[in-house]
């Protein structure tokens, strides 16, 4: 009886730590807003009209949730094994340029083979840069955070030496290769008001997917076991190491994915920088999200309107666009700080709950 | 030619300056069992807080001071966050990360209505050695924080191994458990070691900003805070290897540079990837496995037990 008095205020908690979160930061935005003079509400209504203001605008917001959410499954898939992924920018990267070079050198398959060998050969190319990582990782105990970080740094300069040399467009000006051949762009779902492509479907069926994986198979079991603990995994004769391997490299090939849709999808060539944080994107919003892939959807689709709706912003409020930078700063130390919120959302509940009782 | 060697070494210098400080506040925090990705924007804080108090005042110094608490409060932000409130480091770090480089963005932008700030009272060079015969050419022309270094890495070498308080940081990072129980007070222990840590970084960052140039550039640490937390795991929390390590970082920074000037042949990008393919294949070699017997977990405070 004790113990169900203790869990249940911890639960509602859990649910309601995300909107305790998301409050404190748009408080804290508000403020400092406030303080360079602009009035916060304007500014917010600026950026919803942004982002959900008409179907054009709900429709690019879709658009740039769609690579986010692809980083945060990845994310998601790797953390329930027990494996902080940091490097999903540099696998994202990566896999961008293995799709790009599919999608440009190779000719003369019709479409419906030609997409799926570029999108397969992005994942491929994600794979494995997470093979080297996860290798070093369950071979020799080498620190993952830190060997993600140096992955990431290599997989930025490759981007821009790949865009710069080998793949360079015709057009000189542009740090950008050539747009991939038309068998290879992604086909759109809606073309008016703004175009859209079956990245969303991807998405979606991805997130699918990776929630019947988790809860209904046996190796998804397995796999939330070596997270969840991994010495009594492994004295239950579970293979941690071979899952753990494996979710990083299906991790890896997700976060190409993800480069993929973007690239194949939004852009149609390679861009220098053409992603603006993804992979870091994703991380927040799974661990908002504790790894449920629907609710990565909607953190995605949140990440999304941030980024279409600041733009909005700054062109009739003239507030930075920078502040989306804030505001996800804001939003990730507090997520990172969900314990002390549970914490004292579980006291404030336990002491409501006592005085009821009395 | 023996020029050329002299220019290349004073480049190494003044190029490794920023990730060696960085990188020795980074040490403190991870001896003490906090892992610090917010370095980079520990340093783009006091980059950007150097800038603002030298505008201020007109007086580079006191910008210094301002960069180093700068530097300190998004230190403070990630000792509540990681020490206090037993939060998730490296997420904390990431966010800080965001959190720095956009406000320093916000603020560059509502201040100064642009991406650079305007020139500011800046110390690039050390007038007063200028007297020294011989060497007194080339010694001045480091910043006085350059000088500071060396001091505060000899400090730092000394700190950390041969004083009491510094042992325990160390020990508190492999077993809080135990250095509790002899009667230390782990959590002032950490959060002292993250705020020197978010000093020192922010130390460099008032480097980068008046110490190599006289503005403030949006994202201009460009990464070289990730180049320290590598610098302090390669160096396996060691001073002196992570000097050597950072002086390394230095000298492909420098050549990078250099073959840039020189437009030979070689992409930039590619020459600048050599640090981090040979730090990889440290790790791969390397046998020792100290890093990991870390705990780098949060120690909880029994009153914030459930």
């Amino acid at each position: 009886m004790k113990s169900k008095q203790n869990r249940e205020p911890l639960n509602w908690a859990k649910y309601f730590s995300p909107v305790f979160i998301i409050l404190i930061t748009l408080l804290f935005t508000s403020i400092l807003i406030f303080a360079t003079g602009d009035h916060p509400l304007t500014a917010y209504k600026f950026m919803i009209v942004g982002a959900f203001g008409n179907s054009a605008a709900l429709i690019s917001t879709i658009n740039k949730a769609v690579p986010i959410s692809l980083a945060g499954f990845a994310v998601a898939l790797s953390s329930k094994a027990g494996i902080f992924n940091i490097g999903i920018e540099g696998q994202l990267i990566f896999g961008a340029i293995g799709s790009t070079i599919a999608g440009l050198f190779i000719v003369g398959l019709p479409a419906y083979i030609h997409l799926p060998v570029c999108l397969v050969t992005g994942m491929l190319f994600g794979a494995l840069y997470a093979l080297l990582p996860a290798a070093l990782y369950v071979k020799k105990g080498v620190n993952l955070l830190v060997i993600h970080i140096m992955m990431n740094s290599i997989a930025g300069l490759l981007l821009t030496y790949v865009v710069m040399g080998p793949l360079m467009g015709d057009n000189k000006y542009v740090s950008a290769t050539n747009i991939v051949q038309d068998t290879a762009k992604l086909p759109y779902l809606i073309t008016t008001p703004n175009k859209m492509t079956i990245g969303v479907l991807i998405s979606i069926f991805v997130a699918c997917i990776l929630w019947f994986y988790i809860h209904k198979t046996v190796s998804g079991y397995m796999l939330r076991a070596c997270g969840d603990n991994s010495i009594a995994a492994r004295f239950s004769g579970i293979k941690v190491k071979y899952y753990q391997t494996g979710a990083l490299l299906a991790s890896g090939a997700l976060a190409g994915l993800a480069g993929s849709v973007e690239v194949l999808g939004t852009f149609q060539r390679l861009y220098d920088n053409f992603s603006p944080g993804y992979g870091f994107d994703g991380i927040p919003i799974a661990m908002l999200a504790s790894g449920n892939p629907f609710g990565i959807l909607m953190g995605a689709f949140l990440f999304g309107a941030l980024r279409v709706g600041s733009i909005n912003m700054q062109a009739k409020a003239g507030i930075s666009s920078e502040i989306v930078s804030v505001i996800q700063g804001v939003l990730i130390t507090l997520i990172a700080s969900q314990y002390i919120i549970r914490f004292a959302s579980s006291r404030i509940f336990n002491r409501r709950k006592k005085e009821a009782q009395e | 030619m023996n020029n050329t060697i002299i220019t290349m070494i004073i480049s190494i210098l003044r190029l490794a300056v920023p990730v060696i400080i960085t990188s020795m506040g980074t040490m403190f925090s991870v001896r003490a069992g906090v892992m610090n990705l917010g370095a980079d924007g520990m340093m783009i804080s006091g980059a950007f807080c150097a800038v603002l108090g030298s505008y201020i005042t007109g007086n580079p110094w006191i910008g210094i001071l301002f960069g180093i608490l700068g530097g300190m409060a998004i230190g403070a932000i990630h000792s509540l966050v990681c020490v206090e409130f037993g939060g998730v480091q490296n997420i904390s770090g990431l966010g800080l990360n965001m959190l720095a480089t956009g406000l320093t963005c916000f603020f560059c932008r509502s201040l100064y209505s642009s991406s650079i700030s305007p020139a500011v009272a800046a110390i690039q060079y050390s007038r007063f050695l200028e007297r020294i015969p011989g060497i007194g050419y080339i010694l001045v022309q480091f910043s006085p924080i350059f000088y500071i270094t060396i001091l505060l890495f000899l400090i730092c070498c000394f700190f950390v191994d041969k004083t009491v308080t510094g042992l325990r940081m160390n020990a508190v990072g492999f077993n809080p458990q135990m250095v509790e129980t002899a009667g230390v007070n782990v959590w002032k222990l950490k959060h002292i070691s993250v705020l020197i840590c978010g000093s020192l970084a922010g130390l460099s960052g008032a480097y980068l900003s008046i110490g190599q140039l006289n503005t403030f550039m949006e994202g201009m640490t460009m990464g070289r805070g990730m180049l320290a937390v590598i610098a302090v795991q390669m160096g396996n929390q060691q001073p002196r290897r992570i000097l050597l390590i950072a002086l390394i970082f230095g000298f492909f920074d420098a050549l990078q540079l250099q073959l840039q000037i020189n437009n030979v042949g070689i992409a930039p990008e590619l020459i600048q990837t050599i640090p981090y393919i040979a730090g990889i294949a440290a790790l791969a070699l390397s046998t020792t496995k100290a890093a990991a017997a870390r705990k780098m977990q949060p120690y909880l405070k029994n009153k914030y037990k459930f």
